[in-house]
C-alpha cells in the first residue's frame, strides 16, 4: 500500500469481487504475478517509461494480446504491486507474535518500515509511481474508484491497531481519523526515503522512529503545546 | 560588551522545535566536549575564547535558552576551563545519552548497516540491550564460531543530526552571539571531534592499537574486535568478562583482592601515560569491568587521548620534582604547560606549583621507604580536590594537563570507591620517561 490511502470512505463498501477462489482464479493469479515479476525487472532496468509491453509479455512467457486481459495498463500492474504488498503486510503482522504486544510506536515502526523493505528493490519503480500517482485521473491515485478496495484493506488493518491502541489507553480516542493520518505519515515516509541519500536510509529510519515517538507523546498529552 | 539576552518570542519556538525534533544532539556535544578532542597548538587562542567576566552570563544566557544548544554552550564553555570551579563541577556531570532503540529500530538499523538481520548473522542475539552508550546501545549475542561478543549499535543518522546541530548553531545567531568568546575554529573541532566519534572504525582501530600496545600488562584484557561485523555504525568484539565497579562492591571483595584491582588499575594508568603515551577515554567506572581473578576488563576506545611526548615529560615531573632545584627545567616546564608568553616568575606560576609540590611531598614523598596510600582514605581525596581547585582557579592548567590531571582524580575517585592500599608513587616511577631530554 502505498499512495492509495487517505481519500474519504465510501458508505457503503463493496464486497470483493474475487470472493470465490476457483482453480481458474488460482491460475490467473499465478499468471499476473508472473507478469509482474517480469515487468519489475525490465523496469530496474529501463524504467517505468522504458519498458514496453512487448518486453513484459515476452519476458514473463506470454502472447502479448493476454497480456492485456490481466493488466490494461502499467498502472493497474502497479496496482496489482501494491495488492500483493498490503496482503503481504497484513500476513506478516498477523505472524509476527513479538510485535502484539510491543507499545503502539514500534508496531506502527515495525509496519511502516516492513513496507519500506518491501518497496527497497524497486526504488525507481516507486518513484516513478508515486510522481503518477499525483495526477487525478490516474488509477494510482488516492482519489480513483481502482484503487479503493485496496485503500479500504489498508485503513482497516491500521484502524485494528490502533483501536487495541486506544483500548490499551495508549492513545486517548482519535476515531477513523487516526488510520488516515498514519495512511498520510507514510506517504510523507515514502517521500522522504525516496529522496534520502544516506546510507543505508538511516535519516528516515531516525524520522520515523522520533516522529512516531513524539506523535504518541502528543496524543497521550492530549494536544501540541507550543 | 554584553550578552544579548534572548528573546523569548523569537528563539523560544525555534528552540522548542530544536529540542523536539533534534534534542539529542546537543547532549552528544556537550559529552565530547568535556573530553579533550582539542588540539594542541591553539592553546592562547582557546584561553583568551572566554573572558571569565562573562562566564556566569554566558551560562545564564544559555541556560535561559534551555534545549540541545544550551548543552552545548555549557559544553564548550567547560573546555575553555576559565570558569569558576563550581561552574567547571556542574557542567562535568553531563552525560550522553542516545535515545533507546526498540527491537524492530534496533534490527532494521543493524540490517542497513550490515546488509542481514542479527540472527542471519550471529548464533544467537539477544533483544534486550544490556548496556546503553552514548550514541547507541549493546547487545550480548554468541558469533557463529561460539565466541560470547558485544554488539554496539549507534542509533541511525547520528552524524547527520550532529551536523544538522552544528548547522544550526551557526545560523541561528548563535555563533554571532557567542562570537567574541568562541573562535570559529573552536567549534570547527568539535565538530571534527564529535563526528569522528560516531564512526566505530576509529573506535576499533583504537581498540587494535591498545590490545598490542597492553599486552606487556597481563592484568588487563581489551576486547577483540571482528571486523567482518563490524563497520562504521555496528561495532562486534568479545565480551569483557568482568562487573562494574558498583556491582564488583555488592560481593564484598576482600581487601587483597581490593588491593590487587587498585594496583592493577594504577599501574594500567602510568603504562599508558608514560608508555603507550596515549590515555583510553574517561577513567568513568563503566569502562573498568572488575574481575574475581583480579583482571581488568576494558571497554570504550572511542575516544582515545594521544599525548605530545612534551607532556607527559612534564607531567612526569609533578612526580619526580627535578625542578625544585633546577631552575632551567622548571622554566621549561612553565613554557610546555603555559606557552611562551608566560613567565615562570609570575606569582600565580609561583603559587600554583608551590601547591603541587606540596601535595606530591605529602602522599607521595620522594624519600623513604615506599609505602602504599590508602585511597580510602578522605585526606587524600580533600587535598587532591583542593588542589584541582586552586589550579582552576588560577586558570593553571593548559587543555592537556586540564585533561590529565582530570583523568588522574577520575582513577583516584574510583580507587577511593574502591578502598584499595596502592604503592602509587612506586609504580608512577617504574614507567616514568627520562627526565632530561630537550628537544625529543
Ligand atoms: N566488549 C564489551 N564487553 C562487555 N561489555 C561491554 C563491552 N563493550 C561495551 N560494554 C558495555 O557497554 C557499555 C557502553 O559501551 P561503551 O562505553 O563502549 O559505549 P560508549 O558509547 O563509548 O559510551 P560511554 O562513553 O558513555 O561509556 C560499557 O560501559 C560496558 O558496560
Amino acid at each position: 500500500m502505498s499512495v492509495l490511502i487517505f481519500m474519504k470512505q465510501p458508505a457503503n463498501e463493496k464486497k470483493g469481487k474475487a470472493a470465490s477462489k476457483g482453480k481458474r482464479n488460482l491460475n490467473k493469479e499465478r499468471t499476473k504475478e508472473k507478469i509482474l515479476a517480469a515487468a519489475l525487472e525490465l523496469f530496474r532496468e529501463h524504467g517505468l517509461e522504458g519498458t514496453t509491453t512487448k518486453q513484459i509479455s515476452r519476458k514473463a512467457g506470454i502472447a502479448e494480446g493476454t497480456l492485456f486481459n490481466y493488466f490494461k495498463t502499467k498502472e493497474d500492474l502497479a496496482l496489482f504491486f501494491f495488492q500483493k504488498e498490503t496482503n503481504d503486510l497484513i500476513r506478516w503482522y498477523g505472524q509476527s507474535a513479538r510485535l502484539h504486544d510491543a507499545p503502539l510506536p514500534e508496531k506502527l515502526f515495525a509496519i511502516i518500515h516492513r513496507q519500506l523493505e518491501y518497496i527497497a528493490p524497486y526504488e525507481e519503480f516507486i518513484g516513478a509511481v508515486f510522481f503518477r500517482s499525483l495526477q487525478p485521473r490516474s488509477k494510482l491515485s488516492p482519489l480513483s474508484l481502482e484503487s479503493q478496495e485496496l485503500r479500504l484493506k489498508y485503513l482497516r488493518f491500521v484502524s485494528d491497531i490502533l483501536a487495541q491502541a486506544e483500548e490499551k489507553k495508549e492513545i486517548p480516542p482519535i476515531g477513523e481519523l487516526g488510520a488516515y493520518a498514519v495512511g498520510l505519515f507514510y506517504m510523507g515516509i515514502v517521500t522522504h526515503w525516496l529522496h534520502d541519500p544516506s546510507e543505508g536510509k538511516q535519516k528516515t529510519l531516525a524520522l520515523l522512529d522520533r516522529s512516531l515517538n513524539l506523535a504518541t507523546n502528543v496524543l497521550k498529552k492530549g494536544g501540541w503545546d507550543w | 560588551m554584553g550578552l544579548v539576552k534572548p528573546k523569548r518570542s523569537s528563539l523560544g519556538r525555534a528552540t522548542r522545535l530544536a529540542r523536539l525534533g533534534a534534542g539529542l544532539t546537543g547532549s552528544y556535544l556537550a559529552y565530547q566536549l568535556q573530553r579533550p578532542f582539542l588540539n594542541d597548538g591553539e592553546k592562547e587562542e582557546r584561553r583568551q575564547a572566554l573572558g571569565r567576566k562573562n562566564a556566569r552570563q554566558i551560562r545564564e544566557d544559555l541556560q535561559d535558552l534551555r534545549g540541545p544548544i544550551m548543552k552545548v554552550g555549557q559544553a564548550l564553555s567547560m573546555q575553555t576551563h576559565l570558569f569558576d570551579a563550581d561552574v567547571v563541577q556542574e557542567l562535568a556531570g553531563l552525560q550522553m545519552q542516545a535515545p533507546p532503540m526498540h527491537g524492530s529500530l534496533m534490527r532494521a538499523q543493524f540490517k542497513g548497516a550490515l546488509g542481514k538481520y542479527p540472527e542471519e548473522v550471529f548464533a544467537s542475539f539477544e533483544p534486550e540491550p544490556f548496556a546503553a552508550a552514548s550514541l547507541g546501545q549493546v547487545h550480548r549475542a554468541v558469533t557463529k564460531r561460539g565466541e560470547e561478543v558485544a554488539v554496539k549499535i549507534q542509533y541511525p543518522a547520528i552524524r547527520e543530526a550532529i551536523e544538522t546541530d552544528f548547522r544550526m548553531l551557526r545560523t541561528a545567531g548563535f555563533a554571532a552571539r557567542l562570537a567574541g568568546h568562541l573562535k570559529e575554529s573552536v567549534i570547527r573541532e568539535a565538530e571534527r571531534g564529535i563526528i569522528e566519534e560516531t564512526d566505530y572504525r576509529i573506535e576499533a582501530r583504537n581498540l587494535r592499537h591498545f590490545a598490542t600496545q597492553l599486552a606487556p600488562l597481563p592484568f588487563v584484557r581489551v576486547p577483540k574486535v571482528h571486523d567482518d561485523l563490524s563497520c562504521e555504525r555496528v561495532l562486534t568484539m568479545s565480551r569483557a568478562r568482568g562487573v562494574r565497579l558498583q556491582e564488583f562492591l555488592q560481593a564484598n571483595p576482600p581487601q587483597e583482592l581490593r588491593d590487587r584491582i587498585g594496583t592493577g588499575l594504577t599501574r594500567l594508568f602510568f603504562f599508558q601515560l608514560f608508555r603507550v603515551q596515549a590515555l583510553h577515554a574517561d577513567p568513568h567506572p563503566g569502562n573498568y569491568l572488575l574481575d574475581q581473578d583480579g583482571t581488568i576488563g576494558l571497554v570504550d576506545f572511542g575516544c582515545v587521548k594521544y599525548l605530545k611526548p612534551e607532556i607527559v615529560r612534564c607531567y612526569a615531573q609533578f612526580w619526580s620534582r627535578e625542578w625544585t632545584n633546577d631552575s632551567a627545567l622548571f622554566a621549561e616546564i612553565i613554557h610546555v604547560i603555559f606557552g611562551p608568553e608566560v613567565s615562570p616568575t609570575e606569582p600565580r606560576v609561583r603559587r600554583c606549583m608551590a601547591e603541587i609540590r606540596s601535595f606530591y611531598d605529602e602522599f607521595h614523598p620522594l624519600d623513604g621507604p615506599s609505602r602504599a596510600l590508602d585511597l580510602a582514605d578522605s585526606k587524600f581525596m580533600d587535598g587532591l580536590n583542593a588542589l584541582a581547585k586552586t589550579l582552576l582557579k588560577n586558570k593553571f592548567l593548559a587543555p592537556d594537563f586540564l585533561f590529565l590531571s582530570r583523568t588522574e582524580s577520575g582513577m583516584c575517585n574510583l580507587l577511593h570507591t574502591l578502598q584499595a592500599r596502592v604503592a602509587t608513587t612506586q609504580i608512577a616511577r617504574e614507567w616514568m620517561p627520562p627526565i632530561r631530554k630537550t628537544g625529543g
